[in-house]
């Protein structure tokens, strides 16, 4: 058996395991979606902002794909849909901040997608408020800070592949006294927003929060999958560890 | 219609891409030919992306918004830029000594401000989180990789002291280890869900 056999084995049980519960959750009693605390705080934090007249910033990193971490841009995108209640762009002040132009197309296209299926009547396409404001991590951040500083932002999330200078736009809005949520995929930038906000997700449950913000048929396979990957893995790695011990591998 | 384009063309794609990392001699001249038409895409995107860039900070400028000096500054930096890399060309010596020796110390003091901002968020920790065990695990941790760092414990080295020094040296590795399985298995999960057409980040 090759390594190259064990990773159709595991991609193909996985692909199996999302189509058999999608499947058996469309009919029967769904697999119970985990509350994350940090997630209804985000939601009452953007409920909050859109009552008092600000902005909710949605930043979706500076990466579509990068090798270290495939998922994440994906991931960030996932998000996007959930976050465009009818009433937080009704509104208007909903901003979506990329760093890439792959991102940037794409998180429009979902906006845009969702008008065209007639999602709300009241979103009006020149108000979605898709931004790029600079193509490298650190004149994102240049371009980022300036706008976080002259706007009244209510409510700021942070997903997808973002880097250590991230820190830097979390302190412009945790200054203002306003609340800030990251879903944060690399390891360093978990490691400099860990001290700076208290609403952190981090590890797998970043691939989660689409699901957290709205639960899906498709999510809720997505996370009993995930689970027993999980699960599946830590008892390999323990299985390893004892052989090892006993001098069997 | 336009759906189910986009739809088979992120299966197609996105299967013989996986195809190619199990058979990597067989699809290797089809998966050249995808990642060129991947990297064209981007640099597409990346031009359309700068063209978003400055229609925001014209916006900014003709709307009257604050902060409209910061467009000024963003859109005379780019008709420079631009202007005199057409003219000079990018290769140019003068060119290039221009634009890095402004870019260059720009980012070094950002990041200047960025070490501060670590160094201030991190003093803040416990007010942010309060003594919570995930909280003072992370202070800890910080302490015993700094003081580890400084190089001043030394041990013999088949000693058990020795031992304990080398868990506690691996065991930011085991962590990281730890975080990055998880993601993986996400990430897996989440790839998998795109090419299932589960999820449609490319436009739903």
């Amino acid at each position: 058996m090759t390594w190259s056999l064990v990773g159709w084995a595991v991609i193909g049980l996985s692909a199996l395991m999302l189509v058999i519960f999608n499947i058996l959750f469309k009919n029967h009693k769904a697999y119970p979606v985990r509350r994350f605390p940090a997630v209804d705080r985000l939601t009452a934090s953007r409920a909050a902002a859109l009552e008092r007249g600000k902005k909710r910033a949605v930043i979706l990193g500076h990466e579509l794909w990068s090798p270290a971490y495939p998922g994440l841009g994906l991931g960030a995108l996932s998000i996007v849909s959930p976050l465009l209640e009818a009433e937080q762009v009704k509104a208007g002040g909903q901003v979506i901040a990329a760093g890439d132009g792959g991102l940037l197309l794409l998180a429009r296209q979902i906006a845009v997608g969702r008008y065209r299926d007639g999602f709300s009547k009241s979103l009006i396409e020149s108000d979605l408020g898709v931004i790029l404001p600079g193509m490298t991590p650190l004149s994102f951040t240049a371009g980022l800070l300036p706008e976080l500083r002259s706007q009244p932002y209510g409510s700021m999330a942070l997903v997808g592949n973002v880097g250590p200078e991230a820190v830097l736009w979390a302190e412009a809005v945790a200054d203002i006294k306003e609340h800030v949520f990251a879903a944060a995929g690399p390891i360093t930038s978990q490691a400099v927003l860990f001290p700076s906000i208290r609403d952190l997700i981090m590890g797998e449950g970043v691939f989660l929060l689409p699901g957290l913000l709205k639960a899906r048929t498709s999510d809720r396979a997505g996370f009993l999958t995930e689970d027993i990957l999980r699960m599946g893995c830590i008892l390999l790695l323990v299985i390893g560890g004892i052989l090892k011990l006993a001098g069997i591998l | 219609m336009k759906k189910i384009l986009a739809i088979s063309v992120a299966i197609v794609t996105g299967l013989f891409v996986l195809g190619g990392y199990f058979f990597q001699d067989q699809l290797s001249p089809f998966l050249a030919l995808i990642f060129d038409w991947g990297i064209l895409l981007a640099g597409v995107a990346g031009l359309i992306g700068v063209g978003y860039l400055l229609r925001w900070h014209l916006s900014k400028l003709i709307n009257h918004k604050k902060g409209r000096f910061h467009s000024v500054v963003v859109l005379s930096a780019f008709i420079f830029a631009f202007v005199a890399g057409f003219v000079l060309t990018p290769q140019n010596a003068f060119y290039r000594d221009l634009i890095l020796n402004i870019q260059v110390p720009v980012e070094a003091s950002l990041l200047a401000v960025l070490a501060v901002t670590l160094l201030y968020a991190s003093l803040r920790l416990i007010r942010v989180r309060g003594w919570s065990p995930m909280a003072i695990a992370f202070l800890l941790s910080a302490l015993v990789s700094l003081t580890l760092d400084l190089g001043l414990l030394q041990t013999g080295s088949d000693s058990l002291a020795a031992d304990l020094l080398g868990i506690l040296e691996r065991l930011p590795l085991a962590g990281a280890r730890g975080i990055l399985l998880g993601m993986a298995l996400g990430g897996l999960v989440v790839g998998l869900r795109v090419l299932l057409t589960m999820d449609r980040p490319y436009g739903e």
